[in-house]
């Protein structure tokens, strides 16, 4: 099914804009743009370089793997005082992960070990583009996983203004081909407003003219170019050109790109501009030397699960605070393109591995550890090496899709994945849910909704 | 080190049909000869798919050259292009010539800028560097000038040397052996990395650029090598020499016994993680000689043997045995010997310039005929200039257009030419420090792409919003850019009095930054720009010394961005 584009409702709407020529785009004007307050929306972080998981979810004393971690991991082993409980599992979280332990006690948080592709492949990018295209073994689609969701997705409205977003300045590869698709690092920057005083509504306007006039599909210039020209003038109408946002609940996000890029799409969220999908990255997990010292506890390593961690949970707050309802209709996935070899390296790092890990937030999740654990005993390690893979990727995604994004069409957003078996840790989405808006940042509320 | 790896936006290898062919290959244990494999366009079919992308007429041969050897043409490259023969062919045949052998170039002109731009540190030699910057622990700014210098430098060649070719090889190359320089140990040295391993290679072996990469304290600390030794191997460096640096992940066959690999002329046809695992080996106790924690004697910045950390067996590496006992540095020589003769290498390479130089999609006839030089010539000490000749005489650079889009450092550098701005970049300098931070908001910060995978070439990657709307804002600032009132790009003093009109100003603009005829919606919202609400033919006082003549004369700056902003200028 092909969806109305944003630049084809634009031509649609050709009239009422006209009607309004000279004036700044009102929102009213497009009405039923955010008609489906909701919707769904999902939060996709990749992070790049491969983490490992095995120091972030570590086997305790107890468990029959604990000896097989602490000889294969002379300086990195995480003492088992460290840890974080995970309730009465034989695991416990790294000690920096004090905002996940937070999110996974208070029943927002799943954790799917041993998770990835069975792809023979330790190259970071191979393994990303398998994963973000969503065809393992191959690099040669022309659409990602999320594209082709999009593209798919019955439950979607017919008209969609700012659908998806790359918070960051490239657009993600599991939005590959998505002309919708927005990236993003800054609103404040997210226009030309700069150089010579004068004319910049001229100029916006000509530009949105010269791009608006070509025909879609015809050049790759001419369909980035007007996503590039829409986008600037939808945020700038809903923000009023101001940069200014303050999250809810106390929300503290962590400083650095990911905690802006995070705090962006919150803030991206609840314009109500109609997003439903963003994709956000945290590099600098590609850990060969120098992970952590002083047991795992402390180092490179340790302060990027910070980020992560005290990131998710600010975002938890942000959405779930003001009594609105943005956590409910809002999940947030974890994955990486593999994990890394149990035994560390002569340099208190680790190399490449296999087995992964994903985690979910949200606030209709099932909570909880998930996943088969496949042991650390070298005859159950992939390639006598690394962490095995029990779980596809493709398992955990294909349940959001089709729990919470209503989308049932896994054989095209996951070509050649097949035997899809849930494993219960998103729930249905609840049609009767009532989904009040009580929170609201936009300068210009939808008619439907005044 | 922990470089942040970032999103790896190539969209997809060309190779990898290739490579699925030969995992199949591996599984079935067949030998077969290579060659037939595409699942490319025909080169001509895909050319005239590409014509009628295009947002204006057709380029000239004029054009493409300039834009995709070089930064763009400024102010008389075309003429002096034109004046080089009596047809396409013959003025694009002798122009390469020109720019593959840069010593017979006059580049007076940019000289005399570069001694006003007057470098300390860029002559410097690997140890001098190492001693003043590192070793004599300066203040920051001072220990990171040389990258500075080098960053800023780079700017300057872009937008001013006549030796255009080298500046996109440098670039092209710098990308492929990519490190992350903004960095403690390798910001101080960046100026040997630059001179030394890129820029006297562009047009020689590729073998001896590989090993002085091999041998530099930049990717020794990059990749972790500097401390890959017996006792706890590292294979970060390794694996990216195989699949980043020479093979390429085309070639990687995974996980899979080096012995189920098939033989093509008796060698392996591609590599998998038992080759990384053995070629690690090889390349234990090659460090830096930087008296921290890796070497006992000496600080020099220099690459460091250290035999008690090498493992002194036997290895086994694309097919062949390392024998024990061997001098440190042999076994790693041997390992760079099979690699870079690797015919998948040669197959790899080609592939990436002429995906740089000509398209995302390149006709494989040509990346197999320039593959086929590679490797012939793989002992020549002009290797790499006669791959790299052959590719821009073909037929297929003189007739393609649009495939690619200029990525942010070539947008930005080749507005700046094409409006002939006079701003020499320099260290310790205002408006350069302002250009340079303005420009630092855009996606391509030279040499500082985290992953060792170098920007993305591909098209796509560029075509992001955020990426588009941070090179307009460039471009937006620029044309209004001055410095106590002299202005970076002198757009008024460049326009002739003689032109009143919006439609003039604009034809004459378009002319002068398009170099070819617009679609005409595109050139009639120009004009309407310029004319706002008084008409196309209504003479405008641009010139006119008191008010209102300023706020016509922004209106035209500002209508040189938007000139520049269109789709035709960011075509190459």
């Amino acid at each position: 099914m092909i969806k109305t584009t944003r630049r084809g409702f634009m031509v649609g709407c050709s009239a009422a804009i006209a009607g309004m020529a000279g004036a700044r785009m009102n929102f009213a004007a497009f009405g039923s743009a955010e008609a489906e307050p909701n919707q769904e929306i999902l939060v996709v972080v990749f992070l790049r370089g491969g983490w490992d998981v095995l120091n972030v979810v570590t086997p305790r004393v107890g468990h029959p793997d604990r000896i097989h971690y602490e000889e294969k991991r002379p300086d990195l082993r995480l003492p088992d005082n460290s840890l974080l409980p995970l309730g009465s599992h034989a695991f416990g979280l790294h000690p920096s992960a004090t905002g996940l332990h937070e999110l996974y006690n208070a029943g927002k948080l799943s954790i799917v070990q041993a998770t990835g592709m069975h792809s023979n492949t330790r190259s970071h990018f191979d393994a990303m583009a398998y994963m973000e295209l969503g065809t393992p073994d191959s690099r040669s689609s022309s659409t990602g996983w999320i594209t082709r969701h999009m593209q798919t997705a019955t439950s979607l409205p017919e008209e969609m203004l700012f659908p998806a977003m790359s918070a960051g300045n490239l657009q993600s590869q599991s939005l590959l081909g998505y002309h919708e698709a927005v990236a993003m690092s800054s609103v404040s920057r997210f226009n030309l407003r700069t150089g010579p005083w004068g004319w910049h509504d001229e100029h916006d306007l000509s530009l949105q003219n010269i791009y608006g006039a070509g025909t879609p599909g015809t050049s790759p210039i001419t369909d980035a170019g007007m996503a590039a020209v829409d986008a600037m003038k939808y945020v700038d109408d809903a923000t009023g050109g101001s940069s200014s946002y303050n999250p809810s609940g106390g929300a503290e996000y962590p400083s650095g790109s990911f905690g802006n890029n995070l705090k962006l799409i919150a803030q991206m969220i609840k314009l109500q501009l109609g997003l439903r999908v963003a994709t956000i990255d945290l590099g600098g997990w590609d850990t060969h030397d120098n992970q952590a010292y002083s047991n795992g506890t402390q180092g490179h390593f340790p302060n990027l699960l910070r980020t992560l961690s005290d990131g998710m949970r600010a975002f938890y707050t942000d959405l779930s605070g003001c009594n609105s309802n943005y956590d409910r209709r809002t999940t947030l996935v974890v994955m990486s393109e593999f994990g890394r070899r149990l035994r560390e390296n002569d340099q208190r790092g680790t190399d490449h591995g296999h087995g992964g890990m994903m985690l979910a937030m949200g606030g209709t999740i099932n909570g909880g550890l998930y996943g088969q654990w496949p042991g650390l005993h070298t005859d159950q390690l992939y390639d006598q090496a690394d962490l095995a893979v029990t779980t596809d990727y493709r398992t955990v995604l294909s349940e959001l899709l089709v729990n919470r994004l209503e989308n049932n069409n896994l054989s095209q957003v996951f070509p050649s994945y097949t035997g899809h078996t849930p494993m219960g840790i998103f729930n249905p989405v609840n049609p009767a849910v009532d989904y009040a808006i009580a929170c609201n940042n936009r300068t210009y509320l939808p008619s439907v909704l005044k | 080190m922990q470089h942040t790896l970032s999103k790896d936006q190539t969209q997809s290898e060309n190779g990898s049909s290739r490579r699925d062919f030969l995992k199949q290959l591996g599984v079935a244990g067949t030998l077969m000869a290579f060659g037939g494999e595409t699942t490319l366009l025909s080169s001509t079919a895909q050319l005239s798919a590409e014509m009628s992308a295009v947002s204006a007429s057709p380029p000239s041969v004029a054009l493409i050259a300039l834009n995709r050897m070089g930064f763009g043409p400024r102010l008389g490259d075309i003429a002096a292009f034109e004046a080089l023969g009596g047809n396409d062919v013959d003025r694009m045949n002798a122009y390469v010539d020109q720019q593959i052998n840069p010593d017979t170039i006059d580049d007076s002109a940019f000289d005399a800028l570069y001694a006003q731009f007057n470098p300390q540190t860029l002559s410097k030699s690997r140890t001098q560097l190492w001693q003043d910057h590192i070793v004599a622990d300066p203040q920051w700014n001072i220990r990171m000038l040389p990258f500075y210098e080098v960053e800023r430098m780079t700017f300057l060649r872009a937008m001013f040397s006549k030796k255009q070719l080298v500046e996109v090889l440098a670039d092209f190359w710098h990308n492929h052996f990519n490190v992350y320089a903004y960095e403690y140990y390798i910001g101080p040295t960046w100026p040997y990395f630059d001179r030394e391993v890129i820029r006297n290679n562009i047009f020689g072996n590729f073998r001896d650029m590989l090993g002085l990469v091999a041998k530099s304290s930049a990717m020794l600390y990059y990749l972790d090598n500097a401390g890959n030794r017996v006792a706890g191997p590292n294979e970060n460096y390794a694996r990216e020499l195989f699949e980043l640096h020479t093979l390429g992940a085309e070639n990687y066959l995974g996980v899979m016994p080096q012995g189920d690999v098939p033989l093509e002329d008796g060698v392996p046809v591609g590599y998998v993680d038992g080759d990384i695992y053995e070629a690690t080996r090889c390349f234990t106790g090659w460090t830096v000689n930087d008296r921290n924690d890796y070497t006992p004697v000496g600080n020099t910045g220099e690459v460091y043997y250290r035999g008690d950390w090498h493992d002194r067996f036997q290895k086994y590496v694309l097919g062949q045995w390392v024998p024990a006992d061997q001098t440190v540095q042999q076994d790693g020589e041997a390992v760079l010997d099979r690699v870079a003769y690797h015919k998948g290498t040669s197959r790899y390479i080609a592939r990436k310039l002429c995906r740089r130089l000509i398209s995302d999609n390149p006709p494989e006839p040509l990346i197999q005929s320039a593959a086929d030089i590679f490797y012939n010539q793989r002992f020549a000490s002009d290797q790499l200039k006669q791959v790299v000749e052959h590719i821009l005489k073909s037929t297929e650079f003189r007739t393609t257009w649009g495939e690619k889009v200029k990525r942010p450092f070539e947008y930005v550098v080749s507005a700046c030419r094409a409006l002939d701005s006079n701003l020499v970049i320099k260290t310790y300098d205002s408006p350069s420090d302002s250009f340079m931070w303005n420009y630092g908001r855009t996606s391509q910060k030279l040499f500082q792409w985290q992953a060792p995978d170098g920007y993305p070439d591909d098209k796509n990657a560029w075509l992001s919003t955020m990426s588009l709307v941070m090179n307009w804002r460039m471009v937006k600032w620029f044309v209004g850019a001055n410095h106590n009132d002299i202005f970076h790009a002198d757009i008024v003093g460049q326009t002739p009095t003689n032109l009143q009109t919006a439609t003039e100003l604009a034809d004459f603009w378009i002319n002068r930054l398009i170099h070819r005829t617009l679609d005409a919606n595109i050139r009639q919202e120009i004009i309407d720009f310029m004319a706002q609400d008084e008409g196309a033919d209504t003479p405008l006082p641009v010139f006119q010394e008191s008010w209102p003549g300023p706020q016509y004369r922004n209106r035209l700056r500002v209508m040189v961005a938007l000139i520049l902003q269109i789709p035709a200028f960011h075509e190459k």
